[in-house]
Parts: structure tokens; sequence; C-alpha cells
């Protein structure tokens, strides 16, 4: 059995290239026994359980991707996050819009390292949270049976016998609920349910007592609060998933919610276990208005977009600095990455290099915009010789700046960690202050301050972390652009290495073109889709699949939209792992 | 040994479910002596350090925060001291200074603080700096876990914005597995409340129904043999986290109170840092109303992130909203020492201590509030703990980290004063004594030692015992 490598590994294995060529002067990479208690940190395998309801079997490789791409080894419960929850709810009874409930659930915990909140394995259910699922439960069957109109939309109607039309209903909303057609057994006791209820809703008819408490048992099973893969049968090297657990893969990803009637049928219909049939599902999926939420919500966590509120001018020095410089910043992020994805069909390149984005007339002000700007959002074009994609967007300089100064430091290690996946460990405790300027420019202070020969900020900074910060010198603290630094000339020149390859830049427009020409970063980007489809650390089993598409980003701009289809007809989406985890 | 309190008050011809609180608890009705009430754990925790003497690159700062004198608490001895304004409480104080965290390499002053405060154990990975967790449970989970009826876990509250080390960062399960918060104070009070006795039959039996199924479903499942150990623990958590309905008793606020809370609880997610300390304070009704009915022996209050960095705290001379916490104790404008120098920024500091210090008292208000038939107070039944993560601001010191303990536990600690122990006493050694404090107790029933990383001294520290 191959040893599984850690997460930090396999960025390891990325950055270890760059000391071929640029000496990495000693920067602490990290690199250790694991990182973290996560599920992504398997040792052995256990023996394999008795066979599941597995879909058609096929070995990797066969039909989708090539057989090297293998599922590393996953959990088999993803509970449904807070939004998942809401988002199925809302589909489940056809509500017209979200029930809220969910805001009274306690927040799942961050968990160091992993940059999404969809980490499956840590995903639990405490007494706090399963009080609030109890009390939710009961607070939706009774508003679903208490609205004539909401429960006509799932009851079937009366045909004068009241045990066939109690199991007709278990039937149609069991499937839907627990994503899969019930066993008999379940059937069953939720059918005997009808016989209870009565006697336990005062004033109700039986019917819809039996309704409103097959509601609140539904609501509470682990079935429902947790998308369970019980598939075990191997075929080759993994475990072919069953069409309703492809289905609810499938939606869970790209609507974060529960399969729609089209997604259901083709689970019946058995025909999930094909690629195509799955790409077919996914384009028209990502049509669906619903795609558009989630894609959002994965950049907002790629880019931190919550930390764009931390804006905070200091108003000696930015005067004019809109009060609501955080919330500008987000608007313009989240219209232009909507743009590019599926308006322009735009792929990685086009988010690094893009000059068009969205303005109002604070934003153009920024910006040097000349015309007349309204207080909506509207598309515009930005000087290409000053603006390149998202790097010179408002939101990532006013995120990573002092009050008073661009904060190169901060720009240089988000570019470097997040965008290019380099590992970069976080600096000694006790370091000094960075000194007043005295008559440097920005630059310069922070250069003498990190890239002192012998101390132990040299070797980061001057290999990574400086060279990715600098070109940014040119945007100010509100994000506005610059030549004049303390009344010296900016110099965002920088020397980075990427790729094995040492390439100079001019500033951050040369730069962010770099970065789009790099398979580093779009190997880089895949891996946070990866993260983000799976809500697991990413594996060693990742490492072919995210070289592979990283490479076709690169060379042919891949759209965004197509990454995702690369996603979902992988070995890894259709299949499971042989290995279980510990 | 474990209370079953409902049989105590039962016993006592004591109160019905729709009883409000404080009539089940008034020293004319109420029969039973201060057994009625075992002693609990209440942790409030700041961050950044406190305004105390120090050098910094900016110039020396004086004392604000440390009593003058060592010994008997008085109002001398904190004149000018945030201490100050626990001026009602310095006879039920214990004060402990000198108290010192371990230099684990979490690569990070304040992960170093908030994740070993509670925990007193180093990093899951070392040298992550912002991405670490505790490698170790808690001594809020593991009094909730030995001591709670019928396994509850402890309370855990926060108020605040998310930030640094993700928000609620400072209880764990276990090592690497950090609890959720409770962030709004209506969903902490509403997991105690009672119901209403007319209601109840009718509930329960049809939470029953569903438990009962819903736990044939659960067992099913964990008995699958394909279920990672991961896999299977977070089922257990869920399986053992499902509850019939039960008849809780005095869990419940008057109406008047509930109001009051829900009053104050809006600004739970807010930056202001008034409206951050109001729905603490209500998290702090909830807190003294769980320990009193006994719904759960230790509760943990948490306020703002891992560096507080969002918060703004108003200036009690100008009334205005200072900068940021985070920016405060780096005496600069910015989250590292890179920013401008904020003009008397220690002395801002100290206001910030003695917002907590009046929040504290504020919990020490809401617990004195409940006096039991004994004469004793439920204030005097167990221990509250204000605690920091760090001992000062810039330097985010592990050393000298402010442990003020009010309470006593029935006379298990000291009160009433101030000391400082030398330069070697370890934080592991604190928490065991407040966890024996708490009611925790080895095999032997002797004190527990054995709480935090074994590679610290942990045994009970005796000169802060009664």
């Amino acid at each position: 059995m191959r040893a599984r490598k850690t997460h930090r590994q396999l960025e390891w294995s990325l950055t270890a290239t760059l000391a071929l060529v640029a000496p990495l002067g000693g920067c602490y990479t990290g690199v250790g026994d694991g990182a973290g208690a996560s599920a992504g940190d398997a040792g052995e395998a256990g023996e394999a359980g008795e066979a599941g309801d597995a879909g058609d079997a096929g070995d990797a490789g066969e039909d989708g991707g090539p057989a090297n791409e293998l599922p590393a080894p996953t959990t088999r419960l993803y509970r449904l996050t807070h939004s998942q929850w809401e988002n199925t709810i809302q589909d489940l009874f056809y509500l017209p819009e979200p029930t809220g409930l969910s805001a009274d659930f306690r927040t799942d915990p961050s968990i160091g390292g992993f940059v999404f909140d969809n980490n499956a394995a840590t995903l639990e259910v405490d007494q706090v949270l399963w009080q609030s699922y109890q009390r939710a439960a009961v607070q939706v069957a009774e508003m679903i049976t208490a609205d004539p109109s909401l429960l006509a939309a799932i009851a079937p109607p009366d045909a004068g016998d009241a045990n066939a039309r109690a199991q007709q209903f278990v039937a149609e909303m069991g499937v839907r609920a627990y994503r899969r057609p019930l066993t008999t057994p379940e059937t069953d006791e939720l059918v005997a349910l009808f016989d209870a209820a009565p006697a336990l809703y005062e004033g109700v008819d039986p019917f819809t007592a039996g309704v409103r408490l097959a509601i609140e048992t539904v609501l509470q099973s682990p079935h429902f609060l947790y998308r369970i893969e019980t598939s075990t049968e191997t075929s080759g090297d993994v475990i072919p998933l069953g069409d309703y657990e492809v289905a609810a893969r499938l939606s869970y990803f790209l609507w974060n919610s529960m399969p729609d009637g089209e997604l259901f049928d083709a689970a019946a219909d058995a025909s999930l276990g094909d690629a195509d049939a799955i790409e077919d599902q996914a384009r028209r999926m990502l049509v669906d208005i619903r795609s558009r939420a989630v894609v959002e919500h994965f950049h907002d966590q790629v880019f931190e977009v919550e930390r764009f509120q931390n804006a905070a001018p200091s108003a000696a020095f930015y005067p004019d600095a809109p009060e609501n410089l955080g919330d500008l910043a987000t608007e313009e992020h989240r219209r232009f990455i909507e743009d590019v994805v599926f308006e322009r069909a735009g792929g990685v390149s086009d988010l690094l290099t893009s000059n068009e984005t969205f303005v109002n007339d604070e934003v153009a002000r920024i910006y040097g915009l000349e015309g007349t700007y309204g207080a909506e959002f509207e598309k515009a074009t930005l000087d290409p010789a000053q603006r390149s994609g998202i790097l010179t967007q408002l939101g990532f300089l006013v995120a990573n700046s002092t009050t008073a100064n661009p904060d190169p430091i901060h720009r240089g290690v988000f570019v470097a960690k997040r965008l290019a996946c380099m590992n970069i460990a976080a600096p000694p405790d006790g370091v000094p202050p960075l000194p007043p300027s005295e008559g440097r420019s920005n630059r310069q202070a922070v250069e003498d301050h990190t890239e002192q020969p012998g101390t132990s900020c040299v070797g980061c900074h001057s290999t990574i972390i400086n060279p990715f910060g600098f070109p940014f010198e040119n945007y100010d603290v509100v994000g506005a652009w610059r030549l004049d630094d303390n009344g010296m000339a900016v110099d965002a020149t920088s020397t980075i290495a990427l790729d094995g390859n040492e390439i100079a830049v001019t500033n951050a427009v040369d730069l962010a073109q770099a970065l789009a020409a790099s398979p580093t970063v779009h190997a880089c980007y895949m891996q946070h889709w990866i993260e983000f489809a799976f809500g697991r650390p990413l594996a060693e089993e990742d490492e072919a699949f995210t070289t592979r598409v990283g490479e076709e980003s690169t060379s042919g701009n891949m759209p965004v939209v197509d990454l995702l289809i690369e996603i979902v007809t992988s070995n890894a989406f259709r299949n499971r792992a042989t290995q279980e985890l510990p | 040994m474990k209370m079953h309190r409902r049989q105590v008050l039962r016993g006592i011809g004591g109160a019905t479910v729709a009883l409000p609180f404080l009539e089940a608890f008034s020293p004319r009705k109420a029969k039973a002596g201060s057994e009625i009430v075992p002693p609990y754990a209440i942790f409030f925790r700041q961050a950044n350090g406190v305004a105390c003497v120090q050098d910094t690159e900016l110039g020396a700062e004086p004392e604000r925060f440390w009593p003058s004198a060592q010994g008997a608490l008085t109002a001398e001895t904190v004149a000018g001291r945030a201490l100050e304004e626990l001026g009602t409480y310095l006879d039920r104080l214990l004060v402990v200074g000198g108290v010192n965290m371990e230099d684990f390499n979490y690569a990070d002053g304040h992960a170093r603080g908030a994740l070993q405060l509670l925990t007193a154990r180093g990093p899951t990975v070392e040298g992550v700096g912002g991405d670490s967790e505790a490698a170790g449970e808690s001594i809020d989970h593991r009094i909730g876990r030995e001591l709670n009826l019928d396994g509850r876990e402890s309370l855990f509250l926060f108020a605040g914005m998310d930030g640094w080390l993700g928000g609620p960062c400072i209880t764990y399960r276990d090592a690497g597995q950090r609890r959720a918060a409770i962030r709004d104070p209506k969903q902490g009070y509403m997991g105690m409340m009672g119901i209403d006795a007319t209601q109840f039959e009718a509930l329960a039996a049809r939470q029953q129904s569903v438990n009962d199924l819903v736990r044939g479903q659960m067992t099913s499942l964990l008995a699958s043999p394909e279920l990672s150990a991961a896999d299977r623990q977070r089922l257990d958590l869920h399986f053992t986290s499902i509850r019939d309905l039960e008849n809780s008793l005095s869990c419940n606020f008057t109406v008047e109170q509930q109001m009051l809370i829900d009053g104050m609880s809006p600004g739970y997610e807010s930056d202001d840092g008034d409206a951050v300390l109001e729905a603490v304070k209500a998290h702090m009704h909830v807190a003294a109303l769980a320990v009193a009915c006994g719904y759960t022996r230790s509760v943990t209050i948490q306020v703002s992130s891992g560096n507080d960095g969002s918060t703004r705290y108003r200036n009690f001379d100008s009334g205005e909203l200072m900068e940021n916490f985070h920016f405060l104790s780096h005496r600069r404008a910015s989250h590292d020492a890179s920013g401008s120098i904020i003009e008397n920024s220690d002395l801002l500091h100290h206001h910030v201590d003695r917002h907590f210090a009046q929040t504290f008292a504020y919990l020490l208000d809401r617990l004195a509030e409940y006096d039991l038939p004994d004469g004793s107070n439920l204030l005097d039944c167990g221990v509250s703990v204000w605690c920091n993560d760090n001992g000062n601001g810039p330097g985010h010191s592990s050393r000298n980290c402010p442990f003020v303990i009010a309470g006593g536990a029935s006379g298990f600690l000291r009160q009433g004063q101030f000391l400082h122990l030398g330069d070697e006493l370890t934080h592991a050694r604190v928490l065991n004594t407040i966890g024996s404090a708490a009611g925790l107790r080895n095999a032997q029933g002797g004190n527990i030692d054995d709480f935090g990383d074994p590679s610290l001294p942990r045994t009970v520290v005796d000169e802060l015992l009664a």
C-alpha cells in the first residue's frame, strides 16, 4: 500500500522545483508530519465492507479521466452545511424562498489550514446543533401542513385509500429527502407513523397528522442531514458510486442543494454511470442560476472577500476614501467573477489579466476613470497599463494594506500561498516592528527590515514574499495607482521564481501576465476547486489530475465552467477509493 | 458524585415546569441546602494582554492592571488599576500573577495564547501560525464531560466578529477538534428552557416517536463496517446528542428577563464594543442561569476572535470608539508593527481592560443575585475566571498572563488576595487547580493533576487553596 502524502508534502513537491533555480536560502516550508487532524491524512486501509448500491461497474480510465487519476479516500458522511440545509428545505418542499431557520443554527467552527467552510470530516452534529435541527424540523412540519398549498405540493391526492395515500407520500417524499429510494423497512417505519400520528396532534386530520410527523422525523434523520455514500463494490481500482450518489454529489457541488427532478430521473434510469451523461447534466446545471451562488461562494473564500471589510485607510492620509470601501470592493469583485465565469466563459487567465471590471462613481474615481458614473455599478474598461485582473482590483489591494501604506509582505504572502500554493510557514514570534520610513520609500523600508543577511527573515522574504509583493507598490492603500512613494519614484520591479524559472517583472501587470501563464498557478486554482468540490484537503491522489488539468488550462485558457466539467467527470468524482480512511 | 438535581427539587416540593426560575430559588420557598448547586466554572476570555508595566519600542509604560501590592486586595491596592472596577467583590477575588504559558511553537503569539488558554497544550502541527489547532481537550469541556448530567456538553458562548484564528477558538473537544460556539444569546437559552406543562406530554410523545426511529437509523449506520474511525466518532457525537424531551424545571427566565436578554443580544456579531459587550452580558445571564439550575457545570464565554482585531471599544474619556483592540495592543494602526503610532495607546489599552473588568463584574452581579436557602450565594459556589491569552500587548508575552478568579468554589480557593507566586508558575497547574475547584477528581477522589501537556508541571497550586 503506497504511503499517502499529506497536503503539506504535496505543496513541497511543487515548490521543490523552485530550489533548482532560485536559492530558497532556508525558507522554512513547514514540512512536517501532517496538516492537522483531517480526513485527508489516511494511514493503512481497512477491510472492504459488504457490497452496497454500486452503479455501473467500470474501471477508472475507460470512461472519464486517465487511469492514473484515482479517487482519494474520503469520508462516507457529508453533513449538510447550513446553507445546504436551507437550500434543500426550500427545494424539498417547493418553497418560494428559504425558511431562514438556519440562522438559528450555531456556526460551524473554522478549521485551521482549510480555506473553505465545508470540510466534511469536521462538520459535526453536537447537542446544540441537534436541538436546532429538532426545533427546525418541528417548525417546518407545522408550516407545511398548516398551508394547504404547500401541503398539496408534496402530498398525493386523496383517492379514498388512506394507507395507499400514506405509502405514496412516503415513497415520493422519501426518495427526495434521503436522495435515494427508500428500503422496504424504511418505508414501513415511516408509514407506521401515520398510525401513531393522529393521537399526537390534536385537532389535525389523520393524514395531515401523519405527514406532519413524517416530516418531523425525516428532517431529523441522519439520511437527510448527511449525504451518505454506501457503495462498497470494487471495480478494478475504484468503487463506482451509485447513480443516486453521483446525483447528490453533482447537485451539492454545483447547486449547493438536492437533485432536481431531472437529475433524480437520470439516477432512476441508471444513466449517471456514464461520463457524457454526467457532463450533460452538469452543463444543464451550470446554466441554472443556483450555480452562480456556488461559484461566488468559492471565489469569496479563495480571495478572502470578508477581509475586504478590514479596509481602514487613515483619514489623515486618505481623507477622500469612501467609508464603505469594503462593500464597494466586494461588489466589484463579485460582479467581475460572475462576468468572467458565466458571461464571458473565461478562465484563470481572464481572472488574472482582464482589465474589464465593474465600477460605480466612487470606484471609478479611485481608478481614475474619466466620464460620468452613477451610484449603480456598470461595466468599465481600465487602463491596461495599470490594471490586469483581480490582483489589481480594489479588494485584494485594500485588504492587504495598513492604514497608511501598501503592505507588500501580506500581498506577497497571499499571491505565493493562495495563487501559487506555495507553503510558507508563519514568521517566528518576536519579530521586531517595521521601523519608520525616515526618508525611505515603503519598499526600501521593507527591504531593509526583512532582507538583512544572516537573519531568519531573509530566506523567505528575499526569495518568495517580497518578490511577489513589491510589484504591487504602484497601488496605494485604497487601491489607486501611484507613481510616487514618500517623494521617491515607485519601484515595482521584481524577479519571481515560478515553474522552475526566474521571471523578471516590471510591475503588477507584468506579474499578473506571468501568473496567468504559469502551470503552477493554474494547477493551484484547480487544487482549490478540488478541495471545495470534495470538502477535504488536497490528497496525493489528486496530483495527477490537478497537474493535467492545470496544464490544459494554461495552454488553452480553459473556461472555469469547463474546469468544473473536468471535475465532475473525473474518476475521483464518479468513484470512491478502494481504500477507506482509518 | 453527580447530583440529580431535579430529584432534589421535587423531593422538597420544588417548582413545576412552568414556574419562573427566580421563584424556585426564592430563599423563602426553596428548602434544600447549597448542595443544590455543585461547583461550577465560568471562563471569560479577553485577548491581547493587559496594560501593565513594560518597556516597549515606544517607551516605558506604567502599571495599570495589577494591584500595587501582594496580599489582601483593598481599595488602595487596586486604585487606578483596571481591577478597581471589581471593587465590590475584592473580598471574593483571587488574583493570580506570574502565570506563565508554555512557549509552544505555534508561530503566532495569539495562537499560542488563545489555543493554549484552556487546553495547556501545544499545536497539533508546529509552526503554522494562524492555521494552528490545539493538541488536546480544553478544561471546560472536560468539566462538562465528566460532571454534567447525561453527558451534556459544556456551554460555549461567543460574541464579536470572526477573524484571526477563525473566531471561536478556545474550546476543544479533543486534539484538533475545535468546538462550535453559540453566538446568539437566545440560542443558548433556547437549549435550556423548559416546556409548558400543558404541552409537555404531547410534545414529548411526538419526539419520542421521532427519536426511536432516528436512533434505530443511527444504530444501523454505526454498525457499518466501512466507517472510518473519524466518521464513527462524528456519528457517535450525533447519536449521543439526541435527547428525549426533558421535563426541565427551573431553567426558565421570566418573561421580563427574556425580553431583557432579547434587547441585549442584537450586537453579538458587531464590531462595536458596546454592542458586543452587551451581547456578552446577555450570555452572562444565560451562564448564570445554566449553572444555577444545574444545566451545566462549565460555561466559556469568548469575546471576539483570536486577536480581537475587529472590535472597537469606547474611550471612557472622549466617548468615542477607539481603534480596534488589536491595533491598540500593538500600539500602532496595523495588525503588526508596521502602522503609524497610536497616541497614548497604552492608556487606551487600559480603557479596554476596564471594559472587560466591568463586564466581568456584571457576571458576578448576575451570580450574586441568587441566594440559596442556607445563606450561601451562587457566586461563591463555583469559580468565575477572567483570563487572557497574553500577558501584555505589544509583546504578546506568554508570561504573567492574568487570572482573576472570583467565587472560591465554596471554600476551595483562597479569596480576597493578590498572589504572585514567582516566575515559574505554569499555567497548566492553574488549570488543574481550577478544574479541581469545579469538582474534577482523580480516580482516588483527590485533586486532578493530569490535565494539559504531560511535559508540564500539572499539580494543583497549594498556595491558591483555602
